[in-house]
């Protein structure tokens, strides 16, 4: 019975995998120090009213992808949107994963084709920058991985 | 990518579309930045200032000792007429440090500038601009004339509207508001100070400091 069961259950995975969305596991992913300190990109107030703070900071990445091995997707890192201001953040790479950008709310690629290994390790320099006259506290940032098989 | 140690043995028995969907629901993880907020900065320049660089360049202030001197001379057969009498500057400053704009005329004009940086929105809490001012200058030997003498106007060059830091007069023995700078906002101002000469005094060098502050809420 518990043999049909699995059965039935894998059918019904199946089934939906072609257009679904999964959660990556990235446990072991982690910045380089939690806090990144918002600098202004100008330290006094501009003629222009760039009012941008911003401030990088390293991420250890591991994505564990042993759940799509061998099937092909797309891998979204993602941030849901923050209560108090859009947040922009870009990223450069060691190779293995893509640049790219994403505002808060949204998604930004990071890896696109065949999943061959298992198990991913990246290095990420993200950027990020945020309206320091509406960023008046400290703010928490929960950055997810995501993929999509095709 | 790069090769790891083999997965949970429970796992091995599954049909591997089964093997997926089961561990995406308890092995999902987060990992979290906490950004702060900028932070608060005042810049108040009285006649020279330090700048590295200018603002547009991506310059930074520093500071500046220097107390710079307005002065007028008043020739014997005008004293006490009451003909105002203009005032020049030993300040040289002329260009904004905002953008290296020639902003000021030295040595009629003194500049007054500055800036407010704070996070967050607040309303209606802008840094204020204050002078602590004598009762009076003095000649070191008894002879006074109160500062409600001295007053000045205030422009900039290309500037339309209202300045920052108006036109005034001296409060003798008083700490007075001269303007405000709103958040976020540069401020500058081109002041020409006036003598207005309506006291017969005897002859001297009369002095005094005016202190100027900025003040943050």
């Amino acid at each position: 019975m518990k043999r049909l069961l699995g059965c039935l259950l894998a059918a019904l995975a199946l089934g939906t995998a072609g257009a679904a969305t999964f959660p990556v596991d990235e446990v072991g992913t982690f910045p380089q120090g939690s806090n990144a300190a918002m600098r202004w990109r100008q330290i006094a107030p501009s003629r222009g009213g760039d009012n941008t703070v911003e401030a990088a900071v390293v991420i250890n990445v591991r994505l564990n992808l042993a759940p799509f091995r061998n099937k092909t997707g797309k891998i979204y890192m993602t941030l849901p949107q923050q209560p108090v201001t859009p947040v922009t953040v870009s990223w450069t790479t060691q190779g293995r994963l893509l640049p790219g950008q994403l505002v808060s709310g949204q998604r930004g690629l990071v890896y696109a084709g065949p999943i061959l290994l298992p198990l991913l390790e990246e290095t990420l320099v993200l950027k990020i920058e945020a309206d320091g006259t509406r960023l008046s506290s400290a703010q928490n940032l929960d950055f997810h991985f995501e993929i999509d098989i095709d | 990518m790069t090769e790891a140690g083999g997965l949970g043995g429970a796992r091995r028995w599954l049909p591997p579309a089964l093997g997926l969907a089961l561990l995406l629901q308890g092995s999902v993880q987060a990992y979290t930045v906490t950004i702060t907020a900028g932070t608060r900065t005042i810049y108040l320049q009285v006649g020279v200032g330090s700048f590295t660089g200018t603002l547009s360049g991506g310059g930074s202030p520093g500071v500046n000792a220097t107390t710079n001197v307005v002065s007028v001379t008043v020739p014997a057969a005008q004293v006490g007429t009451g003909t105002s009498q203009a005032m020049t500057t030993n300040s040289t400053v002329a260009n904004s440090y905002w953008d290296n704009f020639t902003f000021c005329s030295p040595p009629a004009q003194l500049y007054v500038g500055g800036f407010y940086r704070v996070p967050g929105s607040g309303s209606g809490s802008a840094a204020t601009l204050t002078a602590t001012v004598p009762s009076t200058l003095s000649n070191g030997s008894g002879g006074t004339i109160s500062f409600s003498q001295v007053s000045w106007t205030s422009s900039g060059i290309g500037d339309t509207g209202a300045q920052p830091f108006p036109a005034g007069t001296f409060s003798a023995g008083s700490t007075q508001t001269i303007g405000s700078i709103a958040r976020n906002q540069w401020a500058e101002s081109c002041l020409t100070f006036s003598y207005a000469n309506t006291a017969v005094v005897p002859p001297g060098t009369y002095s005094g400091t005016v202190v100027y502050t900025l003040t943050a809420p």
